[in-house]
């Protein structure tokens, strides 16, 4: 009778014969930025990992599927998305915004049947810019359904990992509503890591006065309750649009879709078991050295236009190279002028262990290249085999290899000087500040804010400091 | 393959130092001694000589510096398919190899490689391949019949771009070993092709992207070597100097993509011979020096039936300089895209935005334009915009608001083809649109006024010219210096200009 049992388990549920830990991760994608960016980000999983816009999975990855369960190998579905009885496929996400219009749009867009309408949470007014709103008047009303949702997604994991924070620096619900969402998030999950994609305000594209502002309040409010943003500037990426791209005026869907395909690298290993970074904690074990410190700056290459095709080869070398380039950087800085303290460089798709050998050891006259005294690690270099995958239609040109390198460098406080200045020049006069104070703020709560941002500062001059 | 040359080395690829050539003669060339080979470099400085030495000619060049004499042991004649694909992917000598390997470092920083153990090990099962690169590896065939299929039989994608492969032959070789060969880059291989058209079955039955950019291939030779092409979506033909020269027929038929770009031969002519492709959805026509286009088959506001699946034109670093061309792709019947930057007509120019405007207005179906979507209200303002711009044209050419009166004469329709059609879907342009504003500067928003006395008639008349905005309060103030008189004893009146 037993084994009659175990048997028809083991031909219902297969994945049961062997049980791998699963370790789940949950995007969430707050305010607009937050929003669109991961409407990008799911697309191109999706095309990855061959799910299509109903959450079924494509018959030619179905067969990888079952391999992947008998010999571990690389799908990794289960750490993005999560299987429904009915065998289809639905996002570990959650989409919030405190208003309709852009929840809206992926309520009614191409994956609208891809997510549960519990993942998607909008309320009725929004946070017009103001972090005051987006985190005392308008965002607290909204904080307990949205930690309510959030439970209802980590009881359907069995070893949760962490939290991939998706949010913007400027607007006021991505600055506001995030640093609520964080210190609740701390209290109720302590143990779990929490990873940050962050869009730094530019002014090019900027649709505030008072991002500076806001983008300082949150750093100051988060930077405890989370281990490790990537950030990302909109000027940098509107750079690399207009001039690798050659798209004339880059509007917020090519912004994003070239976000979407960082970030996609920068998770690929998370989502197909890759060599290095394979989990949420290694990310901060590789690239953390204080709890402060927790910046990395992204690179990633190759970045050709889409129209031409097959017109230039891409060698390892030559995308390696191209990783040590400003015009590749994700966030504006001149990393020559500070100090690495970790680096890591993920290769995607067509790579073999030759020819990374034989890049690195190009690599290796860069004198500019200079870590701190008192970090022994140096390099990290993973490959994993994925190919990177380009949205059809998109600006991006398909491409049989690419990396990306995350590092930690003391140059990044580049960008945290330049912000600082911006809120100087307008907090010494108090410009906008009333909008702050009739939602419920203080005074000293930006200059609070500040001064943490210049102890910030310091920290990354000492860390940079010789013995 | 430096004993036994024989006579079939000519026409072989070689690779001499990264350079590739290819071998024009070979045997004695007195009075130096031994056996010499005489190559035509792909690089036309690279030689010495156009293949004669000492007056005798042994071999011809296309360039008087495109040839060499060199000794056969200095020439890398390439490695067959199989040993490329192991020497790329496999470790030759297993994992002693990790031993040996030097310690890399970066600013004094040791580099750890993280499981690449596990990346050779997989890599090494050539049989799971799939979609690999063998770019600049000295391929130079397909090596022993079936070795390819026994070994690697799945793969799907390969890069077999800057090899030495020598004729077409040597690519049917390799593809009739790989049943579900989709994509194939032979990029920058100077292959022979076949003189005559040869029907293969089943090479290539999977195929779906062939590249075939600085392959120096023909259109005629492209047209030979198609029928074995039966399920072909992309086909890459960039910098080959193509001229095209004849229809294709019952070939190229499930073509989707084609790129001609940088073939400088081409003019507009040549384009109707593919305007039939009934599956043509995308065509890459960057830097071939076009300026004009033309569909004689249609008249001013009808559809062309050449180009019928045509969606996404891209016509950069082109000579178009006149709107004659964009109102010519309006005719398309499915075109939704295009991108046309880097053209006289479109670079350079200070107002940008009103180029793009009037791109917008003259193609009606475009949606997206130079990777920028067109979204309805930008499609509204620039066709009410492009409306109001030539609403003063339009009259002087006849135009009129009234339908019945209205007759612009024939110059002005071929010039603006769809000027009509907007003026029934937003109203024929109102005059007080059409009035051309005056520069608002200072001088033109000023009054001339005339004061004088009306007693004293001998009195000359002032003239001044005043801002409108000024009140009669300082108008008196400024008349009482003027006048020497006070103030409180100005009294003024107003006389109409009529009497």
């Amino acid at each position: 009778m037993i084994l009659f049992g175990v048997n028809l388990l083991s031909s219902t549920f297969p994945l049961i014969s062997y049980v791998p830990l699963t370790r789940e991760c949950l995007s969430i994608h707050i305010g607009q930025a937050g929003i669109q960016i991961g409407d990008a980000c799911w697309e191109l999983y999706c095309l990855e990992h061959g799910i299509q816009p109903d959450g079924g999975v494509l018959d030619s990855k179905k067969d990888q599927l079952e391999n992947a369960n008998v010999e571990h190998m690389d799908a990794s579905f289960d750490t993005f998305f999560c299987e429904t009885r009915a065998g289809k496929y639905v996002p570990r996400a959650l989409f919030m915004d405190l208003e309709p219009t852009v929840v809206d749009g992926i309520r009614t867009g191409k994956y609208r049947s891809l997510f549960h309408p519990e993942q998607l949470v909008s309320g009725k007014e929004d946070a017009a810019n103001n972090y005051a709103r987006g985190h005392y008047s308008v965002g607290s009303e909204i904080i307990d359904l949205v930690l309510e949702r959030i439970r209802k997604l980590a009881k359907q994991c069995s070893g949760l990992q962490g939290f991939l924070i998706f949010r913007s620096f400027g607007g006021g619900t991505g600055s506001g509503f995030t640093s609520l969402l964080m210190e609740q998030l701390s209290i109720e999950y302590s143990r779990k890591t929490k990873l940050e994609f962050s869009v730094y305000p530019a002014p090019r594209i900027s649709t505030a006065v008072v991002e500076p502002y806001n983008s300082i309040l949150t750093t100051h409010s988060t930077i405890e309750h989370s281990d490790c943003s990537f950030m990302v500037d909109n000027e940098a990426i509107f750079d690399i649009c207009h001039r690798k791209l050659g798209v004339e005026r880059p509007s917020y869907a090519s912004i994003n879709r070239l976000i979407g395909q960082a970030v996609s690298s920068i998770t690929a290993s998370l989502r197909f078991k890759g060599p290095l970074n394979v989990d949420l904690i290694e990310f901060q074990t590789n690239l953390v050295p204080y709890p402060r410190i927790h910046f990395p700056m992204t690179t990633f290459a190759p970045i050709i236009s889409a129209d031409k095709a097959y017109h230039e080869e891409l060698s390892v070398s030559d995308i390696t190279a191209a990783c040590f380039e400003f015009s590749n950087q994700l966030v504006k800085c001149d990393p020559r002028l500070g100090k690495y303290m970790a680096c890591c460089l993920l290769y995607r798709g067509d790579v073999v262990p030759k020819d990374v050998n034989a890049a690195i050891a190009a690599m290796k006259s860069r004198n500019s290249v200079r870590f701190v005294d008192w970090c022994p690690t140096g390099f990290k270099v993973g490959i994993n085999n994925q190919p990177p995958v380009a949205m059809p239609g998109g600006d991006l040109a398909k491409v049989q290899r690419a990396v990306c390198m995350l590092s930690n460098t003391t140059a990044i406080v580049e960008a945290w000087a330049r912000l600082d200045h911006k809120f100087d020049l307008m907090y010494a006069k108090r410009a906008f500040l009333h909008w702050y104070i009739r939602e419920g703020m203080e005074e000293g709560e930006f200059s609070e804010a500040r001064e943490d941002l210049a102890a910030l500062e310091k920290d990354y001059e000492e860390v940079g400091q010789s013995f | 393959m430096n004993d036994a040359l024989t006579s079939d080395v000519i026409g072989r690829r070689v690779e001499v130092n990264g350079e590739h050539a290819t071998v024009r003669f070979f045997g004695d060339v007195p009075p130096v001694a031994g056996f010499w080979l005489g190559v035509e470099w792909d690089n036309p400085e690279r030689g010495k000589h156009d293949g004669s030495h000492e007056g005798t000619v042994y071999f011809k060049c296309r360039h008087p510096t495109g040839g060499s004499f060199i000794r056969p042991n200095k020439v890398n004649f390439g490695v067959d398919f199989l040993t490329a694909l192991k020497n790329r992917y496999v470790l030759e000598d297993g994992p002693e190899e990790d031993g040996k390997e030097q310690i890399v470092t970066i600013g004094n920083r040791t580099v750890q490689t993280v499981g690449f153990d596990s990346v050779i090990k997989r890599q090494s099962q050539l049989n799971k391949l799939e979609d690999i690169s063998l770019r600049n590896c000295a391929v130079n065939g397909a090596g022993d019949k079936g070795g390819i299929a026994r070994a690697c039989p799945h793969i799907r994608k390969v890069d077999l771009s800057r090899n030495l492969l020598s004729s077409w032959d040597d690519v049917i070789d390799i593809a009739d070993q790989l049943k579900d060969l989709e994509v194939l880059n032979l990029s920058e291989n100077k292959l022979e092709f076949p003189s005559c058209s040869t029907s293969l079955i089943g090479t290539f039955s999977a195929l779906k992207v062939l590249v075939l950019n600085r392959t120096g291939i023909t259109w005629a030779e492209v047209l030979r070597c198609a029928p074995g092409w039966p399920v072909l979506e992309e086909l890459y033909l960039g910098s080959n100097n193509i001229c095209i020269s004849e229809r294709p027929v019952d070939v190229l038929q499930t073509v989707k993509l084609l790129d001609l770009s940088s073939n400088q031969l081409i003019d507009e002519n040549q384009l109707f011979l593919i305007a039939y492709l009934p599956r043509l959805e995308q065509l890459i026509l960057s830097n071939i020096g076009i300026s004009s286009i033309h569909f004689p088959d249609a008249g001013i506001g009808c559809k062309t039936s050449l180009f019928p699946s045509l969606q996404y034109l891209v016509v950069n670093d082109n000579q178009i300089s006149q709107w004659s061309f964009i109102n010519e792709l309006d005719k398309l019947q499915s075109l939704d895209t295009l991108s046309c930057v880097r053209n006289p007509l479109t670079a350079g120019s200070k107002d940008s935005q009103t180029t793009r405007q009037f791109i917008i207005a003259r193609i009606g179906q475009l949606k997206t334009l130079d990777r920028c979507q067109i979204l309805p209200e930008e499609r509204r303002g620039a066709e009410l915009d492009y409306r109001k711009a030539f609403g003063n044209e339009w009259k002087k050419a006849g135009g009129h608001q009234n339908p019945d009166k209205n007759r612009p004469n024939e110059e002005f329709l071929a010039a603006h083809p769809r000027y009509q059609f907007l003026c029934q879907k937003y109203g024929a342009p109102e005059d007080g649109e059409l009035k051309t504003q005056q520069p608002f500067i200072l001088k033109n928003q000023l009054l001339t006024l005339k004061i004088r006395y009306p007693d004293q008639l001998d009195q000359k008349v002032l003239e001044k010219q005043l801002p409108d905005s000024m009140t009669i309060q300082k108008v008196k103030g400024l008349l009482s210096r003027l006048l020497k008189v006070p103030v409180s004893q100005l009294l003024l009146s107003y006389e109409s200009p009529k009497c």
